[in-house]
């Protein structure tokens, strides 16, 4: 919850201060973040002690129960909102 | 965007498997919580620069939970096929699927209930499920609708797959994102252990 608090408080500010000649910075900082964020998650995958033996050992199960609930997940929501938000949240 | 995500990701799980130590890295790393923070801080100035957003969001009504609901029955009945195809009982392939990406929680949750090998395909396909949308999350945005790049997140469209989907969809879809993402994260721990009971 708080991370939306922090959202909910840079949407104020967004909203009410921030100057529009910094929409760029902004965005800048935002790429910075997500790979310093992408990188620790590298890096603590990187220090769990059998990572590597298992990937090799259960990587096809594993693949398995990602490809198959992740992909009925989308093709769900797919469905779910070309019959119901048709015109609100299609781009 | 999606050359540079993969380098980072590469880059730090080379840092991890190597052991090195930088004291810079290691503070980055152990406070990522705090850049996680100021990344949220910097979506929510270019969302609040979109005025008229809320507005928008209003129109949706009860139809905003549309979208975490197609997640967690896609996400639970693609798990039911699984244990036909895995040496898994039912309720473990439900239960591993039901950590929607969250993967550190499905890992240690499934190790619990049905040992360690289980947890460790539970910690594999969730964390799978989070890359994998780092790179399929654009794809999505240009084939499929902007919906269904949340449903692909999981419940990490709330943080860590949420810069992808600020980057390829527009800013409606990313609040959408985070309310997907708090329901989602909040559902994970009661059905990890509704369907290993239930399916078990």
């Amino acid at each position: 919850m708080d991370v939306i608090a922090v959202m909910c408080i840079g949407v104020l500010v967004g909203n009410k201060l921030f100057c529009e000649k910094y929409k760029k910075v902004n965005e800048i900082l935002q790429l910075i973040c997500t790979l310093v964020l992408i990188f620790s998650m590298g890096a603590v995958l990187g220090r769990r002690a059998d990572f590597i033996a298992e990937i090799t050992s259960l990587g096809w199960t594993s693949f398995l129960l990602f490809l198959i609930p992740t992909g009925c997940s989308v093709l769900l929501v797919y469905v779910l909102t070309k019959r119901f938000l048709k015109g609100k949240e299609e781009h | 965007m999606v050359v540079l995500a993969v380098a980072a990701l590469a880059a730090g799980v080379l840092y991890g498997i190597l052991g090195s130590e930088s004291l810079i890295v290691d503070e980055i790393v152990s406070h990522r919580d705090l850049v996680l923070y100021l990344l949220m801080f910097c979506v929510g100035i270019s969302i609040g620069l979109h005025r008229g957003i809320l507005r928008k969001l209003r129109e949706y009504n009860l139809r905003i939970f549309l979208i975490p609901l197609g997640v967690v029955a896609g996400s639970l009945a693609g798990g039911a096929v699984c244990s036909f195809l895995t040496p898994y009982s039912m309720g473990e392939t439900m239960a591993m699927a039901s950590g929607l990406g969250w993967y550190s929680l499905a890992g240690v949750t499934v190790s619990n209930m049905a040992g360690a090998q289980a947890g460790s395909v539970a910690f594999l396909s969730n964390l799978m499920r989070e890359i994998f949308s780092f790179f399929w999350i654009g794809w999505i945005a240009r084939h499929l609708n902007y919906a269904s790049c949340i449903a692909i997140a999981g419940a990490t469209s709330e943080d860590t797959t949420l810069p992808m989907i600020m980057r390829y969809c527009n800013e409606e879809t990313v609040v959408l994102a985070v309310i997907n993402g708090v329901v989602c994260s909040s559902l994970v721990p009661i059905l990890i252990s509704f369907c290993f009971q239930a399916f078990g």
